[in-house]
């Protein structure tokens, strides 16, 4: 195989690879679609919430307007350097570093954890599902956005080996194996590409509910 | 960090509580300090104000 034939495969992948970068670009994540996410909850002033991969904190600002009780997390130092230039960094939202698949929270604190735009780069999904379940006291909702999966088969395994996208069946059963019930789902984005994220809303199952076993 | 959020702060690790033990604070601001696990001693810095609970195999990555 040729030099030329790589560089020309390197262009074909990479043109691939814009496209998918553009459609999780965080740009395409506007305030609309985070008033509409932020609709699926009912959060009350004075809860607590925690918002998992809160990078630069655009979903905390929405937050923010619902109660002023906010934690963020997340791995990295340069996207927390623009949230704390927004919202200040020893000021009222409150930031940790820390793992999504490995919160450093005690059980029930929060009465409900959002995420958006984090899904996707987390290894195993169903993992931090679990601890995010584990930190929401009983009853407390879970608000996941991730990339819709993408309906063309060519552009869709070109999609998956790149990162994870799913679709409302997925999320169905990521969300019921991790644990929660009342899963419901809401494709949104811009006009021009009106179900690019999926967002989904679970609940964690109230205190001395059975929870429901999977079959293996 | 507020001393107050030691109540909802864990080991990421095995999600025993955590001491703390100060270097420098304000009032209930903790600058500088480290969060020591109760059960397993793995130790968690706080610099400027924020606590790093990455699990060690993540931090400085």
């Amino acid at each position: 195989m040729g030099v030329l034939e790589n560089k020309a495969r390197a262009r074909l992948f990479y043109k691939y690879l814009s496209k998918v970068y553009d459609q999780v670009n965080p740009f395409i994540w506007n305030e609309e679609m985070r008033a509409e996410a932020l609709s699926m909850l009912d959060i009350q002033e004075g809860d607590r919430v925690l918002d998992v991969g809160c990078g630069t904190g655009f979903a905390t600002e929405g937050l923010l307007e619902h109660t002023a009780d906010v934690h963020g997390l997340d791995q990295s130092p340069h996207q927390l350097e623009h949230a704390w230039r927004k919202f200040g960094k020893h000021g009222d939202v409150r930031f940790y570093f820390g793992d999504a698949e490995r919160l450093p929270f005690a059980d029930g604190v929060f009465d409900t954890v959002w995420s958006s735009g984090s899904i996707e780069y987390w290894p195993n999904p169903i993992a931090a599902l679990r601890e995010a379940k584990r930190v929401v006291k009983p009853g407390g909702r879970v608000l996941i956005v991730g990339p819709n999966h993408p309906d063309s088969t060519l552009f869709g395994t070109l999609a998956d080996a790149m990162m994870l996208f799913y679709d409302e069946a997925e999320a169905d059963r990521m969300f019921a194996e991790a644990g929660f019930e009342e899963i419901t789902h809401r494709t949104m984005g811009p006009s021009y590409s009106p179900e690019i994220a999926i967002t989904t809303v679970a609940r964690v199952p109230a205190e001395g509910e059975v929870e429901t076993e999977l079959a293996a | 960090m507020n001393e107050s959020l030691l109540e909802i702060v864990c080991c990421p690790l095995d999600k025993h509580d955590l001491d703390l033990e100060v270097i420098q604070r304000t009032d209930e601001e903790i600058a500088e300090g480290r969060l020591v696990c109760t059960e397993c001693g793995e130790e968690y810095p706080i610099e400027d104000g924020i606590p790093n609970l990455l699990p060690p195999d993540m931090r400085d990555g």
